[in-house]
């Protein structure tokens, strides 16, 4: 059974319009004009345990409304949303039992007070029984490296000590869902390649099911086996990366090394991108000609010396997607 | 049952650890309190001598009983301080998002709202109360008999009360607003100008206000009044067991507007 | 000196408070209670004595509204602004800014004081004129003397408020003084009870503080229990006290930045 099933889910917010100069201040304090605005419309998807999904969109795509939705911090305007297969608008605290979320922006520990502590009160408010503690706070420690920091005050803590302190935090519980919502912003490289072995890890050991937000497409290519891809409250995709990406941009780099100076010429499907010396690259759509028979055909006039095929990365995928989306907005 | 108290009580009691632990990381933090709430106070009561040496009496009230409900609308608005602070965070707690975490948990929302702040420095409020409090008894004449201090107790129980559920309701107005830092202070103005001076300063139609509609007059006129055997304000029961009900009447209401509020929230979201 | 950036300022200020409108109504609403509550004090008090010290009930009436009005007026928003930024750090950064700094939160605060006047201060004086009567002045001149004697008030209340924020550079850790020299304020100043009715050692001593000078003197002028020739000489001790807080406050602010650009905030 699906762990996470949302369907047709729609949640729209009202805002008031704000204009400019003080005539329009005084008309809006007296009579504030209202508009509807559609964050999240008509989204279905589901999830199977196990999976560590990529909830990925540009700004204001509705990311954060969703991840608010599925843990029962918000409610949706219409549509169903089950979470181990409990409504999370209808009983909060049976699915938030179930759940670990991490707001990369803000934190759940004590600012002024020692990590240890935090993680004590959260021990009793989920009412973890002290060996399973002991024991989830061992294999937390392992993985997070947490006894260098765990008496220390939490405002004393770097950023990424701050993140393991969190992510710790929303795993004490031993939960089977973990929502994570821009989880490495603002991380320097070391912290973000800790997180996301941690990520891994409990995936792995423990089959604990991810969804994480985040504009690092890196944790995205590293951990995600599946992404899903909002544009303005739609799914514009939903797959593993590898198809996504083949599907946005088809094209693909040959580059190749020449032994010796030659007369480089166009191939009728692929084009020259780059000519400088004895570096060619030339860029074909995978759909018209296969990497092999142009390989094939390339080495029967050229002397190569060595080649590589570049596939496009999730981030010209990504690009595709935003570059559509502001042809839309121009044309609207 | 039993163990949803245990469990309710545990979370409670580290709550209280974990304040406290919070408040005496900086201890000179306190210096403006410490200063600003005794000098409030003390001035109010200065004030009220002031008047009262030159006109005597304001409607009746001589400064000894003035002292006397000054105090006692100070001790309960000090408890209420103690306990019920965080029901002013909301509209913060709204805005910044740490809102959302108390939904995250699986417990009542309402009970980790108050629980998670337990506000040592409201003691500071309690010690001009206090002074105030005792010396007015002294110069009224209060009989600290056993059954006066029962009644006594449980009218600053039932006083707590009323005020927390006030300050529930206004707080739940942030589920809509978002804002409501200013009905803060709007609240507690109207509180100091009717509980800690005597209702019947006021016209009728405010007293009427006061008593039926919103309860303030229970916090400490009304039970002031009976101490003190006014009989113009014979009032049909005991007002020593009158606060409490009304108290926990109109606690029980706030939660249900506290509760409205909410599901406003989830529906609204920010 | 170019003024214009420093009337963009206050006009920012002015749309800004415009935008909130519940705070609006609900700040109103807190001035009315207290002005509605002062007067009933009043009435009480005067109900068993027809004259105090000169003065008639209808005198105490018009001097709490009008004191209450002041009080929605004096905004004096620089003392949080300091103490918040010396909280943050920021100040250090801004102190390196090209840009006087105090006439910035100086156009900013009257900003605050011109929409308030417009949204707030008219509707409380609308309101206090329906229940209790309009609160007219002793006469013409003095409510013309009334009004410069307000601008000082203004600028003596700006000026304490400024001086005790930037006390936060110096003694962070005790949090904000503001709440202590406004508790003070409240009481010394006679903006609710006129120092008129202290005893008499502590009217001698208030004559020698700055705080009577904000409220009692307007409003005596007012009411016009301050006649003209000393409402001249009570301005006058109002511009020395503007003059010798001025300088406190600049001297102390350039001690301030000396001291943060030497450490680096």
């Amino acid at each position: 059974m699906s762990i996470i099933q949302v369907e047709r889910v729609v949640k729209d917010y009202i805002t008031v319009v704000k204009k400019p100069g003080v005539r329009a201040a005084l008309k809006s304090l007296l009579f504030p004009e209202k508009k509807t605005v559609r964050a999240v419309d008509d989204i279905s998807f589901t999830i199977e345990p196990g999976e560590i999904v990529g909830y990925i969109g540009p700004n204001g795509a509705g990311k954060s409304t969703m991840i608010k939705m599925l843990s029962g911090i918000l409610h949706p305007t219409s549509g169903h949303i089950r979470v181990c297969g409990i409504s999370p608008q209808q009983n909060r605290k049976a699915v938030v039992q179930n759940l670990g979320v991490v707001f990369g922006q803000r934190t759940q520990l004590y600012w002024d007070l020692q990590l240890r502590e935090s993680f004590e009160l959260l021990r009793r408010i989920y009412r973890v029984d002290q060996k399973t503690f002991r024991e989830n706070m061992e294999m937390l420690q392992a993985i997070l490296g947490l006894e260098d920091f765990i008496s220390r005050p939490v405002r004393q803590l770097s950023l990424g000590q701050r993140m393991r302190g969190d992510l710790a935090a929303a795993m004490l519980h031993s939960p089977s869902i973990l929502f994570l919502d821009e989880p490495t912003i603002g991380l320097d490289a070391e912290a973000k390649h800790a997180i996301r072995n941690f990520i891994k890890e409990i995936n792995k050991a423990k089959k604990v099911t991810v969804i994480l937000t985040t504009h690092d497409l890196d944790d995205i290519e590293e951990l995600c086996s599946r992404v899903i891809i909002v544009n303005r409250g739609k799914i514009v995709e939903d797959g593993p990366i590898g198809a996504i990406v083949n599907k946005l941009t088809p094209m693909r780099l040959l580059e190749i090394e020449l032994k010796e100076f030659a007369s480089v010429r166009p191939h009728p499907a692929a084009e020259i991108v780059r000519h400088d010396g004895l570096h060619v690259s030339y860029r074909f759509d995978k759909n018209q000609i296969s990497a092999s028979d142009l390989i094939a055909d390339l080495s029967k006039q050229l002397p190569i010396r060595d080649l590589s095929v570049k596939d496009p990365t999730i981030e010209d995928a990504i690009r595709e997607i935003y570059k559509e989306k502001e042809l839309v907005s121009r044309g609207a | 049952m039993f163990s949803v108290l245990r469990h309710y009580g545990s979370v409670a009691a580290c709550y209280l650890r974990l304040t406290f632990q919070q408040q005496l990381e900086y201890p000179l933090f306190l210096a403006s309190w410490i200063l600003m709430i005794p000098i409030q106070y003390f001035s109010g009561i200065y004030l009220l001598k002031v008047i009262t040496d030159h006109f005597h009496h304001l409607n009746g009230w001589a400064f000894p009983d003035l002292m006397f409900i000054f105090g006692l609308g100070l001790l309960s608005h000090g408890l209420m301080v103690v306990f019920f602070i965080n029901s002013w965070m909301i509209g913060r707690m709204v805005i910044d998002g740490t809102f959302d975490r108390l939904l995250l948990r699986p417990m009542n929302v309402f009970f980790q709202l108050i629980a998670s702040y337990f506000n040592f420095i409201g003691f500071i409020d309690l010690i001009p109360g206090t002074i105030i409090f005792l010396y007015a008894c002294s110069l009224v004449g209060f009989e600290w008999t056993l059954p006066n201090i029962l009644k006594l107790v449980l009218i600053l129980v039932g006083a707590v009360f009323i005020r927390a559920a006030l300050f529930v309701m206004i707080g739940s107005i942030a589920f809509w607003t978002k804002k409501n830092a200013a009905v803060h202070h709007f609240t507690l103005v109207i509180l100091e100008r009717t509980t800690m001076y005597p209702l019947n300063l006021y016209p009728y139609l405010i007293q009427v206000l006061f008593t039926f509609v919103i309860p303030i007059g229970f916090i400490s006129f009304y039970p002031a009044s009976a101490f003190l055997d006014r009989d113009r304000f014979v009032l049909p029961f005991d007002l020593a067991l009158l606060t409490p009900i009304i108290g926990f009447v109109f606690y029980y209401l706030s939660q249900l507007i506290f509760n409205w509020g909410l599901r406003k929230y989830e529906s609204a979201g920010t | 000196m170019n003024l214009a950036p420093y009337y963009y300022l206050t006009k920012m200020r002015i749309l800004t408070n415009l935008a909130y409108r519940f705070d609006v109504l609900v700040s109103i609403g807190t001035n009315l209670v207290l002005m509605v509550t002062a007067v009933f004090l009043w009435e009480a008090a005067f109900s068993s004595v027809q004259e105090k010290n000169g003065m008639g009930v209808r005198d105490m009436v018009t001097y709490s509204i009008v004191s209450t009005l002041l009080g929605t007026l004096f905004v004096c928003g620089v003392q949080d602004t300091i103490y918040n930024k010396v909280r943050e750090g920021q100040i250090a950064t801004d102190f390196y800014k090209p840009i006087p700094l105090l006439a910035v939160y100086f156009a900013d605060d009257l900003g605050a004081v011109a929409s308030d006047f417009m949204i707030k201060a008219i509707p409380l004086l609308i309101s206090g004129a329906i229940f209790f009567g309009l609160p007219l002045p002793e006469s013409p001149l003095s409510f013309l003397l009334f009004l410069p004697s307000c601008v000082f008030s203004y600028v003596i209340l700006w000026f304490l408020s400024a001086i005790v924020g930037l006390l936060a550079f110096w003694v962070m850790e005790l949090g904000n003084m503001g709440m202590v020299k406004d508790a003070i304020v409240r009481v010394l100043s006679g903006s609710f009870v006129p120092i008129w009715f202290f005893p008499e050692p502590l009217q001698w001593i208030s004559k020698f503080l700055p705080f009577q000078y904000t409220y009692q003197t307007p409003l005596g002028i007012y009411i016009g229990v301050i006649g003209y020739e000393q409402a001249l000489r009570e301005m006058g001790i109002q511009l020395i006290w503007a003059a010798v807080l001025f300088l406190v406050l600049a001297l102390f602010w350039r001690i301030t930045k000396k001291k943060t650009l030497i450490q680096g905030g």
